[in-house]
């Protein structure tokens, strides 16, 4: 049976790096960093969302015709960055479990597509105020919106079937194909929802600031999503130590 | 492989008209649905080809869940899954043959279903009838591809009937929707270029997810 | 047992489903002509094991061999397989002839039908060929998951409680097929929860406890029915 040193590897164990309380088994780098390895990128995180949301709030013009609700689209935007980075991690996170069978790559799947469908959600809730404020309506079947909506209704399906599956590895594999699927799925999403539209939506003409802010916007927010993703997918591989931890003990 | 893909295929047909547990179930909800369209469709007559294509093809989706969810679901049954997976056979052949069955099975809803929309909403469904077989045909394979593929998947999920239509529908879109337009064209005599891009994206879907699901299937089925 | 192929060979089987270890670094071998008897308590991993080495489920770590190859690597491998899983694999709509021909014709078998009905009289199912398998009792039934899994003449043959249900003419009409297998160097590796059941076969016992063999060694030989006296050299 695996035992947990062949799981961490040789203990890197240096002066200073020892927390005293903290379990012999919780010290690797990357699970429990120094103090300082821990607080840098959520400072830098905080830092860059901070900047967004100053840049949404202070530094972007207020357009003509929507005036202040104009601004949802910067948080829109950055939420559906997110969102599709999101899949994608979980379809390539999916591919590199099925050809390695790494549980390892399962977390990152796992947390992967938590943030994803967190992220869609939002664009969906953002898209509809958008919407709301820009033509009166709660829901436009814009297809980039519809393949938003699509991508959320799968990011839930697939969350659910992971929930109805105890073992890890047949839950991995599950959620690997289903994910295969549907990002091989979503470029034709997009290209029917175009078609039955007869929408070819043109690249929107944005004033440089507005753009400069956009920026800030996507920066910040993927700051963000990948701290998340990270502390996320941590908390995953130490539930999946523990459970060995336990396997042993019992065994 | 030909022969073994066939014999699967041969066997599931006469399991199915030996108990006829799904076929009547799934003809009769794609029925009823047709049926209340028909009672409730008071449209002007240039609008009713849209709404019965869309409609026809949901149904066709709905109703044909149940026999792509019955044809992994009863190799469930006393263990056939291992019985199939302990014979000189790749999940490739086994998800073909089923993807076979399930097709068989839409086509026989839709030999009963496309008259019925067309008799109910007063669509004239039928007038070009090799365009509508392409469409169907290829329409049938987009759809089972894809559900096969899932249907395997969630045969020993938790509630996994159930979860089968949520997890299939969104992933399905690009075919019902391809679909709907195909057949709204092909009723309004229109089959033109923009109908070949519709049949177009019907046949690219079912390229690409045929050849995704026999690669696929083996981690499905296999622990 | 030296000068005889391995037949079968199981290397530091490991099988973790969730957070239950059900086999843990698990070895056994097991070559031509011989019989092994897995036995042990509801539990104790010997379907897991069976499956394990007959490719039905992977493990999670460790290794199974079949003549010497990684098992079902290809699909045409699993010709030397036969198992009779603990589930009968009979589709309960068809007959019983047309289970077993579609098992014949799935192996690949010329004159499926002539195959088939060899092992169907031989099993003792000729009067209930053409009957439902869902109509048949279990003991009925676990002949025919017999007659399918044997019907390709398996090198390798894998039993999971394969006496259940059976009758006593039955269950003797089992252990001579055993012996017989034995005399044309099949391999048979067996799981019964009741080692009584397998009195007049000779061969090879691991007792599994909590997905270990154990003890590792010395192996029981079973006494023979058959033959008095003959043991295998362990």
């Amino acid at each position: 049976m695996p035992r947990t040193a062949d799981l961490l590897g040789p203990s890197k164990e240096r002066p200073g790096d020892n927390l005293g309380t903290v379990p012999i088994f919780a010290q690797r780098k990357w699970d429990c960093p120094p103090l300082g390895c821990r607080i840098i990128p959520d400072v830098l995180t905080g830092s860059l969302v901070a900047a967004g949301l100053l840049a949404i709030s202070l530094l972007a013009p207020t357009e003509k015709t929507m005036g202040d609700a104009q601004r949802i689209l910067y948080v829109h935007v950055a939420a559906a960055w997110c969102g599709l980075a999101g899949f994608l991690i979980v379809a390539a996170s999916g591919l590199l479990y099925l050809l390695r069978r790494d549980l390892g790559w399962d977390h990152w799947a796992q947390a992967a597509a938590e943030m994803a469908w967190l992220c869609c959600g939002l664009t969906l809730i953002t898209g509809s105020f958008w919407a709301h404020a820009a033509w009166n309506t709660w829901w436009t079947w814009e297809p980039r919106l519809a393949a938003t909506a699509i991508l959320w209704a799968v990011s839930s399906g697939y969350l659910i079937v992971r929930s109805g599956v105890e073992d890890p590895h047949r839950r991995a594999r599950m959620g690997a194909v289903l994910a295969l699927v549907a990002a091989a799925d979503i470029p034709l999403v997009v290209m029917a929802t175009r078609w039955f539209r007869g929408i070819h939506p043109a690249a929107p003409q944005m004033d440089p600031a507005m753009r400069l802010v956009l920026l800030l916007s996507i920066v910040g927010f993927s700051a963000f999503f990948g701290l998340l993703l990270v502390r996320r997918r941590g908390q995953l591989r130490l539930e999946s130590l523990l459970g060995a931890l336990e396997r042993e003990i019992d065994g | 492989m030909a022969a073994q893909l066939w014999w699967i295929v041969h066997k599931d047909l006469v399991s199915e008209c030996r108990t006829w547990r799904v076929w009547p179930a799934m003809l009769l909800f794609g029925l009823v649905v047709a049926f209340v369209f028909g009672v409730q469709a008071d449209l002007p007559p240039d609008q009713r080809p849209q709404i019965a294509g869309g409609l026809l093809w949901l149904a066709i989706f709905f109703a044909g869940m149940q026999a792509v969810d019955h044809s992994c679901g009863a190799e469930r049954e006393e263990g056939c899954w291992d019985g199939l997976m302990l014979y000189p056979i790749g999940a490739a052949a086994i998800y073909l043959a089923k993807l076979a069955v399930n097709a068989i099975a839409l086509a026989a809803l839709e030999c009963l279903l496309i008259p019925a929309f067309a008799a109910l909403a007063d669509v004239p469904l039928m007038s070009h009838p090799g365009a509508m077989l392409l469409v169907a045909l290829l329409g049938n394979v987009g759809i089972c591809a894809v559900g096969t593929l899932l249907s395997g998947l969630v045969a020993g999920v938790r509630h996994g009937g159930s979860l089968l239509v949520l997890i299939v529908l969104p992933l399905v879109i690009p075919v019902v929707l391809a679909a709907a337009e195909a057949t709204r064209l092909a009723a309004e005599g229109q089959l033109g270029p923009e109908w070949w891009r519709w049949v177009h994206l019907l046949a690219a879907f079912a390229a690409i997810f045929v050849t995704a699901g026999a690669t696929l299937f083996d981690f499905v089925i296999r622990d | 047992m030296s000068d005889r192929t391995i037949a079968v060979q199981a290397s530091r089987l490991t099988k973790v489903f969730g957070s239950r270890v059900v086999l843990r670094e698990v070895d056994l071998e097991a070559a031509e002509g011989e019989i092994v008897v897995l036995t042990g308590a509801n539990g104790a991993g010997k379907t897991t094991l069976l499956r394990c080495l007959a490719s039905l489920t992977r493990p999670t770590s460790g290794d199974v061999r079949w003549f010497g190859r990684p098992a079902g690597a290809e699909p045409a491998a699993r010709r030397l397989v036969g198992m009779v899983p603990h589930q009968s694999c009979i589709y309960p709509h068809l007959t019983v002839r047309e289970n077993v021909v579609f098992a014949a014709r799935m192996q690949g078998l010329r004159e499926a039908g002539r195959r088939a009905d060899e092992w169907i009289a031989a099993a003792g199912l000729r009067p209930y060929a053409h009957r439902l398998a869902t109509h048949l009792s279990r003991g009925m039934r676990q002949r025919v998951a017999l007659a399918r899994a044997l019907v390709h003449d398996p090198p390798i043959v894998l039993m999971d409680e394969p006496f259940a249900g059976l009758d006593a003419e039955a269950a003797a009409w089992l252990v001579d097929l055993l012996a017989e297998f034995r005399g044309r160097s099949r391999v048979v590796c067996l799981a019964t929860h009741d080692p009584d059941m397998t009195q007049g076969l000779t061969g090879r016992v691991f007792h599994l406890q909590s997905g270990r063999i154990e003890p590792p060694e010395p192996r029981r030989v079973v006494a023979t029915g058959h033959n008095p006296g003959e043991s295998l050299a362990a």
